[in-house]
């Protein structure tokens, strides 16, 4: 094609040439494609994988996607994508797209043991309202559930808080987010009373050092790795020290990368207290004017089931996220246990690497960055570990400055915007605020102009609770949406699954793709995706990012929004609501839930002719009114003058995003700190006025083990994680062809020495066998990972090798964040089994040079 | 160093012959070594050759058993500067792991097979002994600030002798260009079989990883 | 190419008989069915390494990595990619030169080499496998829309 193309240009270019010879200029330059053909309309969006917010300009032609590119005008990435973010562009059209809703079916009805069947949407709407009424008059607001996301866009989620809170009055809506970042969250509220990083990415220009806890940047977060790596070879005397239980790119490109057993990061944390304290490095002026010190309950178990073992030994499973008052000297006698010698034993770390690291965050002349993710977050003391880090920027003063910055980063897109700040926990509302206050339940029912005391004030299921409870039959009409928890939950085909499967429960899933999750449900509905809808984003650095609808999505597909709306108008409140509160505001009686939630004369206020006529807003024209401008202008007001201000809706599709708090026009880069935060009082130098005394909560904690640790029978510590090349479970990043050639399969890396122990070849198939249950996958001996001995490795993107079967349903007890990085397994061949399937496996053939 | 402490040294050096020439001499006085130094008187002539060539075969087979035992990779991983670090980084690479199984060991590229360069090979590997006894290089840090010096070493040996240890295995003559990708094919055609470049000018780092590549040639 | 048709007609014949909407043997993008069931690992694929370039979807892709670059160094000593694809060495490597982008630091400033930025080349260029993708991918790029009559011709590339 490309050749006659150019014979034929090559004859118009004569052919012009004799023209113009002539003196004749063609009307039009025929099959040279000039303007219009052409011209692609570009729109910016952030990118919808991880948290770190890039920005990303979408190229549009004849309503589909053509191109992307990274965003020049964007802070954050300023033209760089990841492979993933490159192929952004891809992701939408994978030809099994689901467009139309389906229900499992048998003789024309709703069947839990029928095939799927294409449905409308009024009919997948008819038999959930039938299922959620009947659930809710049987056994009230506590049997219906949601699981939500940190990729729903900030109306999504602000949308769902209200009908599940508002509407079916239940608290049981949690995020994946749960999953991935609870940890953080809580000890930002324990610790500042206010959640999310006080610093920014601004941090990564101004920093000396760069400790990385648990955080795979290189792969998890390369953006933001491409300004680590920046500032390294930038600036000579830059460096980066980066722990992990195994060795992977990042610590290829780090000064020092440290390899600590499983879960002793706790001893490591505490013995650079410990160093602190005895070198004289603590800032005693900043701690005292600053800081509140508190020791943690300790013995405080695995937030397993009540019934296990490990629960019942437990002193404090009850009351595991209390703390009490304490003095310095009480925290620095804890601390003085964590000496080097014990630290080094304990963590099998060699005495001058843990001696170069203490000496980093104890020189005042060092500014240090300390970033974590998921090693840190899924952790059984994960909120303990979070502690420590802060408690080591508290002691030497080094936070809220540029560059002295303990920086949490996340792996939901909106894990900041959608599941915190809009409050899509089980325990929390908008701005902060939590369902166990009274005082934040009126306020909340007050700007949603709501009847007094509607709103539920037991914290709800969390995610790992949600799945026990609809095993055990107590949550019994659950909505799943824009995730795919089947897949990424732990210890699933003994806690998530079977309550799936419960004839009990009905089971809904809103997603763009057949996911395992969707496969499992009953009802599966046809979810619009990133740019086939307005959104907002919030990253990890607390910038909130809009982009609008560039393109439709295919057939029926609708966005989550206009699922939630939709679906609440075949709700009245006198169906959902309790007749004592109708009694006592009887003007809300015979409403349906859309007309108390969304039509109550804020959210519908914002007229239709706001939107370009050109515009894309499917669920705006849709309702009639400028949704996502209503409901951004009602959820603002939770925040503004709390020191959660936002700009206005406009402003946001204009900027390339900004960081709240955003105080008359101006976004704050770093908070709590004087001349830099505007809600800081002149004089004050530092106030950490998240919480009422204006102190950062020290809370001390000691180090306790894993819940599982391998034995003579299990011997092999299992680490699950994410790949570069997919995100989380895979169901986009599989289905765009280059990512999936990248990194086809998910694979078992595994030390040389412990495969060969094993009799194990690279490339063959084993098994992986925990106490919950097995997977088969292949031996990788080389590569991207190098696993210490005694340590695999397994991505869980592979809808094929379930590792989530494996893991275990342990989660740190007070953020109830899940643990995937420790549990036991055993490894061995495949074949092995019984002889019966010794099937050889086939060749190897790995890597030829 | 202060000037006095060097007048101190050349005197001690002034007296050192004496000591030394005295304690040789009282050597040379015991009596056993004195025997041992003089003629033979009781043994016969064919005692004599026989039992020294027996005596040197049996010499000769332990000499090469030890020197066969300490080409032996467990030998080398037996030193823990090896095994955490070199051998650690080998296993896993492709001449560790590989389609048809032919493994190297630490020998095959580091000794030379002849007899010569094996014997000034294992004269420097006396060093090595030295390094751990000193403990040179006995922590990860420490064996990582070697670790430019140590490979310029290697690398200046396999230039010297055109790769010869590469070459035991990996014969030119032997390439077939089919099998190879096409990258791999023109670079062979243009550098190796013209004889430009040998083996580890290209091939550097395969096997362990590398130093800081500042300023080697072909590096950034 | 013949592959994708399959793997489309699979699809057209599944979604006509909606009975057996998701009935596919492999079940690598939606998890065994049922859940519970035990699933076989596939062969890890061989790289693909005959170093034919490869077509971009758009121009601001960042190219596939044609050959295998199992065991590159990249880390602070050495950055292997550079030894072939840094402007200086590309004549003897013949490999493609990086791109001028990547002279640029982050305000857009032309550096003498390769800016600190980029030093992690694999964060944006990737090498593929042998695998087969398990689902077509409908995306269609700017030339096919803007010359619909290439559009079958388009579809047989890789």
């Amino acid at each position: 094609m490309g050749l006659s193309r150019r014979e034929l240009i090559k004859t118009q270019a004569a052919a012009a040439a004799t023209a113009a010879a002539c003196g004749i200029v063609p009307a039009s330059a025929q099959n040279v494609p000039v303007g219009d053909e052409l011209r692609l309309k570009w729109d910016k969006a952030p990118c919808r994988f991880c948290g770190t917010g890039c920005g990303v300009m979408v190229g549009t032609r004849d309503g589909r996607i053509v191109a992307t590119h990274g965003d020049m005008r964007a802070e954050v990435n300023r033209g760089l994508n990841c492979v993933k973010g490159y192929f952004l562009s891809k992701i939408l059209y994978g030809s099994d797209r689901l467009t139309q809703p389906l229900m499992r079916m048998r003789d024309g009805r709703l069947d839990k043991d029928g095939e799927f069947r294409p449905v409308t949407w009024d009919q997948a709407f008819d038999a959930m309202a039938a299922h959620w009424k009947r659930v809710l008059r049987e056994k009230g607001p506590e049997a219906v559930g949601m699981f939500g996301s940190g990729q729903w866009t900030m109306f999504e989620g602000y949308a769902a808080t209200k009908l599940m809170r508002g509407g079916f009055r239940s608290n049981n809506l949690d995020p994946n987010a749960r999953h991935c970042m609870a940890s953080a969250a809580v000890t930002f509220i324990r610790t500042f009373g206010s959640d999310e990083p006080m610093g920014c990415y601004d941090d990564f220009e101004h920093a000396d050092a760069f400790v990385l806890w648990g955080s795979n940047m290189a792969e998890m977060h390369p953006i933001l790795w491409t300004r680590v790596t920046d500032r390294r070879l930038s600036a000579r005397h830059v460096r980066i020290h980066t722990l992990s239980t195994y060795q992977h790119r990042t610590t290829e490109l780090s000064d020092a990368g440290i390899i600590f057993k499983p879960g002793t990061d706790l001893v490591i944390l505490n013995y650079i207290a410990n160093h602190i304290i005895q070198s004289g490095a603590v800032n005693r002026d900043f701690v005292q004017r600053h800081v509140n010190i508190r020791m943690a309950n300790t013995d405080i178990g695995y937030g397993l089931r009540p019934e296990h073992v490990l629960e019942q030994r437990a002193q404090h499973a009850n009351d595991a996220q209390v703390s009490h008052p304490a003095d310095f000297e009480a925290y620095a006698r804890l601390m003085s246990e964590y000496t080097l010698d014990r630290a080094h034993e304990v963590s099998g770390v060699p005495k001058p690497q843990l001696e170069a690291l203490a000496r980093l965050y104890a020189d005042p002349k060092t500014k240090v960055m300390s970033l974590w993710t998921m090693g840190m977050n899924q952790h059984v003391r994960g909120v303990w570990a979070n502690h420590m880090v802060y408690n080591i920027h508290l002691l030497t003063g080094k936070i809220s400055e540029p560059g002295n910055s303990p920086f949490s980063l996340t792996g939901q897109p909106s894990a900041c915007g959608t599941a915190r700040e809009v409050g899509c926990f089980a325990h929390r509302l908008p701005a902060d605020m939590q369902v166990t206050n009274p005082e934040h339940r009126r306020t909340a029912e007050e700007i949603w102009k709501l009847p007094q005391g509607l709103l539920p004030s037991r914290v709800g299921y969390h995610a790992v609770l949600q799945d026990r409870m609809l095993k055990d039959g107590k949550l019994n009409a659950y909505w799943i949406m824009c995730n795919n928890n089947l897949q990424t939950a732990p210890n699933t085909n003994n806690e998530t699954y079977p309550g799936y499967r419960n004839p009990a429960n009905l089971i809904v899933v809103s997603d763009p793709y057949p996911t395992v999750t969707a496969l499992a449900a009953d009802i599966i509905l046809p979810t619009a995706m990133w740019v086939e809808k307005e959104g907002a984003y919030g990253n990890a650095e607390r910038r909130t990012q809009f982009w609008r609808q560039l393109v439709d999505a295919p057939g029926e597909a609708r966005s989550d929004l206009w699922q939630l709306m939709e679906f609440s108008k075949r709700f009245t409140t006198d169906e959902v609501w309790p007749a004592e509160i109708l009694d006592r505001a009887p003007e809300y009686r015979g409403k349906t839930l859309f007309d108390v939630l969304y039509r109550n004369g804020q959210v519908d206020s914002v007229p239709l002719s706001e939107l370009g006529a050109e515009q894309k807003n499917q669920e705006s024209r849709a309702f009639g009114f400028y949704v996502h401008k209503g409901l951004w202008n009602e959820y603002v007001r939770f925040g503004n003058d709390h020191g959660h201000d936002y700009a206005d809706f406009d402003t946001y599709h204009e900027v390339r995003g900004l960081r709240w708090p955003v105080v008359r026009g101006q976004e704050t880069k770093w908070r709590y700190r004087e001349g830099l935060d505007p809600y800081v009082e002149a004089g004050s130098g530092v106030q950490f006025y998240g919480n009422p005394d204006k102190k950062a909560n020290l809370i001390g904690a000691p180090y306790e083990p894993p819940a599982e640790v391998p034995d003579a029978e299990y011997d092999l510590w299992l680490v699950t994680g994410r790949v570069l090349e997919h995100w989380h479970s895979g169901s986009m990043t599989l289905r765009v062809p280059e990512l999936y050639r990248a990194f086809p399969s998910a694979l078992l890396y595994m030390h040389p020495e412990d495969a060969q122990q094993r009799g194990l070849r690279r490339g063959q198939e084993v098994r992986i066998v925990s106490r919950r249950g097995e997977i088969r996958s292949r031996v990788e001996i080389r590569g991207r990972n190098r696993v210490p001995r005694g340590v695999v490795y397994v991505p869980f993107f592979d809808a094929s090798q379930l590792i989530n079967k494996v893991t275990l349903d342990a989660t740190d007890p007070i953020s109830k964040q899940t643990d995937f990085k420790k549990c036991a397994v055993k490894v061995a061949l495949a074949s092995d089994r019984s002889g019966a399937t010794a099937q050889t496996p086939p060749d190897p053939r790995g890597g030829p040079r | 160093m202060s000037a006095t402490e060097d007048t101190g040294a050349e005197k001690q050096a002034e007296r050192q012959p004496g000591w030394i020439r005295r304690r040789w001499n009282a050597f040379r006085n015991l009596p056993l070594i004195r025997t041992a130094l003089g003629p033979a008187t009781t043994l016969s002539l064919a005692f004599l050759t026989l039992g020294g060539f027996f005596a040197g075969v049996v010499f000769w087979g332990g000499f090469n058993t030890v020197l066969e035992y300490t080409n032996r990779t467990e030998f080398c991983i037996g030193c823990h500067e090896m095994r955490a670090n070199v051998f650690e980084e080998l296993q896993g690479t492709i001449h560790a792991v590989n389609r048809s199984g032919v493994r190297a060991q630490c020998a095959d590229c580091h000794v030379p097979h002849d007899w010569t360069h094996k014997m000034g090979r294992k004269m420097q590997a006396s060093m090595e002994v030295w390094g751990h006894l000193f403990g040179t290089i006995s922590t990860r840090e420490l064996f990582l600030n070697h670790r430019r010096t140590m490979a310029e070493r290697e690398w200046a040996r396999m230039e010297a002798n055109d790769s010869l240890q590469c070459r035991n295995c990996h014969t030119a003559e032997a390439m077939d260009l089919t099998k190879q990708n096409p990258r791999a094919a023109a670079a062979h055609e243009r550098f190796l079989f013209t004889g430009e470049r040998t083996c580890i000018q290209c091939h550097r780092g395969i096997a362990h990883r590398l130093p800081d590549m500042h300023g080697v040639p072909g590096w950034q | 190419m013949r592959p994708v048709f399959l793997a489309g007609s699979i699809l057209a014949v599944s979604l006509a008989a909606a009975g057996a909407l998701f009935a596919q043997d492999a079940p690598r993008l939606r998890g065994p069915e049922p859940f519970s069931l035990d699933a076989p690992a596939p062969p890890m694929p061989r790289p693909i390494t005959n170093d034919v370039r490869v077509r971009r979807n758009y121009p601001d892709q960042p190219p596939l990595i044609p050959h295998n670059v199992e065991g590159y160094a990249l880390d602070l000593n050495a950055n292997q990619c550079m030894t072939c694809h840094a402007r200086r060495f590309t004549e003897q490597s013949q490999a493609p030169m990086i791109s001028v982008t990547h002279y640029q630091d982050r305000d857009g400033t032309t550096l003498g080499g390769l800016a600190p930025r980029r030093y992690a080349c694999l964060a944006c260029h990737v090498p593929q496998t042998e695998a087969r993708p398990l689902v077509e991918n409908t995306f269609r790029d700017m030339d096919e829309l803007a010359e619909p009559e290439q559009r079958t011709g388009a579809r047989g590339r890789r």
